[in-house]
């Protein structure tokens, strides 16, 4: 289990006239073997009432992933040869978290070749922790403001349903659906694409934080209890789709005129 | 073969047509389950009976076998048949058990797919086991259970190349290798049935 620094951090005032994030508690994975620095940056981290793990050793894509993190302070010299393959691989996964690289003197083109390969920030040490951390918001920020990332804590209201980020819950005329953790991940995931259809492998990643084994049924089966668990709150509406062979997709449609669709798809089949 | 004046005690063709009946019985259970799972309804409560009623026919076998009954077949073969069939059953006891104890969410294609083999080939060694008191038409089985054996062997394959993919969750890895060891020991079991049967068979011949 991770251990989070900064919580009780968080009930400090915040600096006044900072142009701080929404509420929500921002999560950042530190990788760099600077102590001195990563001491620093921490306190400053949970100054703002976020939360920061320092990670002395950089962890495989998959685990950084699936600690669901908002950001990341790296510096690549602690990857060595595999810095840039694994930034390319960080930055290019769904839902992967800000990146800020924070590095000695680098040349102009290892930082065009950074934040073309999707790094969000390139700092150069010695830098100042508080630019560091004005420069994690700036792109935090930028995020918030482009619709994506976990500092977006708007409720998502579809038919007669409220997804409430902030409550991990969903909602029905002022009633919970009842929905797990991890239930309510995926209903958010698949929310969030906005009428999207996300593959099966794209949708485990997303949720359960590592790359789905083939064969793997998890998804199939967390999409039929919250579809049970919706049809059950919200009769006269539905949400989840199925795209056959490749995954699902959210879009409210009152369930009349979902079973007519379904009719016309399928006119040679007696009703279920 | 031992030349007998007193009469064979044919209660041990019953007690493996019962143990045949019995490990199909445990088979068609798991592969119901895994089909269904994570909704069990009981069916894991029902393989654990299956479990013990096969303790129970083994315990009955090797009883009969100790007591100065005159065994139709060879003692050493009775008592390697009815252990193949008893490891069977347990296996799929332990193959089940896992799915609950590990926590298990939801089910893998790989598995559901070794279940159905593992059903085919439970069927198969049940009705080589009601053919057993005649000694006739076994053969056929022998094959059927030979082809389910490599179908087993294949879907192993590939569901451990499955899971040894990089980034797959390693508590699924140690979840599914302990699932897919115990479904692809009971079908190699079902051949180790054959096995001894086809034993039986050339000395009967």
């Amino acid at each position: 289990m991770e251990k989070w620094e900064g919580e009780a951090a968080a009930l400090s005032p915040e600096p006044a006239g900072s142009q701080r994030l929404s509420s929500a508690i921002v999560r950042v994975a530190l990788i760099d073997a600077d102590s001195g620095f990563v001491n620093v940056l921490s306190k400053r981290i949970g100054a703002v009432g976020w939360r920061q793990q320092v990670l002395p050793s950089p962890p495989p894509v998959e685990r950084l992933l699936a600690m669901r993190v908002d950001a990341a302070v790296i510096d690549p010299a602690m990857l060595g040869v595999e810095a840039w393959a694994f930034l390319e691989r960080l930055c290019s996964q769904p839902g992967s978290p800000i990146v800020v690289v924070c590095t000695g003197p680098s040349s102009v083109a290892q930082r065009v070749r950074g934040l073309r390969l999707g790094v969000d920030d390139w700092v150069t040490k010695p830098c100042h922790p508080e630019e560091v951390l004005a420069r994690l918001e700036a792109a935090l920020r930028r995020k918030s403001k482009a619709g994506g990332g976990a500092a977006n804590t708007e409720p998502i209201v579809a038919g007669e349903l409220s997804i409430r980020p902030d409550m991990f819950e969903a909602f029905v005329g002022g009633r919970p659906v009842g929905l797990t953790r991890r239930e309510f991940e995926l209903l958010h995931l698949l929310a969030d694409a906005q009428g999207r259809v996300l593959p099966r492998e794209q949708i485990y990643e997303r949720v359960w934080g590592y790359s789905m084994a083939h064969g793997d049924r998890s998804v199939d089966v967390f999409v039929r209890r919250v579809r049970k668990k919706l049809e059950s709150a919200s009769p006269d509406w539905r949400y989840l789709h199925t795209h056959f062979g490749v995954g699902y997709r959210f879009e409210p449609h009152p369930a009349e005129e979902e079973e007519a669709i379904e009719e016309e798809e399928r006119p040679g089949l007696p009703p279920a | 073969m031992r030349l007998s004046l007193r009469p064979t005690d044919q209660q041990f063709f019953a007690l493996f047509e019962e143990g045949g009946a019995n490990t199909r019985q445990a088979a068609e259970l798991l592969d119901e389950l895994m089909r269904r799972w994570p909704e069990s309804d009981g069916l894991a409560r029902e393989i654990l009976i299956c479990e013990q009623e096969g303790d129970r026919i083994t315990h009955d076998l090797i009883q009969r076998l100790n007591s100065k009954t005159v065994a139709p077949l060879d003692r050493e073969d009775i008592h390697e048949l009815a252990s193949a069939l008893d490891d069977v059953v347990d296996l799929i006891e332990e193959a089940a058990d896992f799915l609950t104890l590990y926590g298990v969410e939801a089910p893998m294609d790989q598995a559901q797919g070794l279940s159905s083999v593992l059903r085919d080939a439970c069927r198969v060694v049940a009705e080589a086991m009601a053919e057993l008191r005649g000694l006739k038409g076994l053969e056929r089985h022998f094959a059927e259970l030979n082809r389910l054996e490599h179908e087993g062997d294949r879907i192993t394959r590939e569901a451990l190349a499955s899971l040894f993919t990089e980034g797959v969750d390693p508590m699924a890895v140690i979840r599914w290798k302990d699932i897919f060891d115990r479904l692809e020991g009971a079908i190699d079991g079902c051949k180790r049935v054959s096995n001894v049967l086809q034993g039986i068979v050339v000395k009967h011949s």
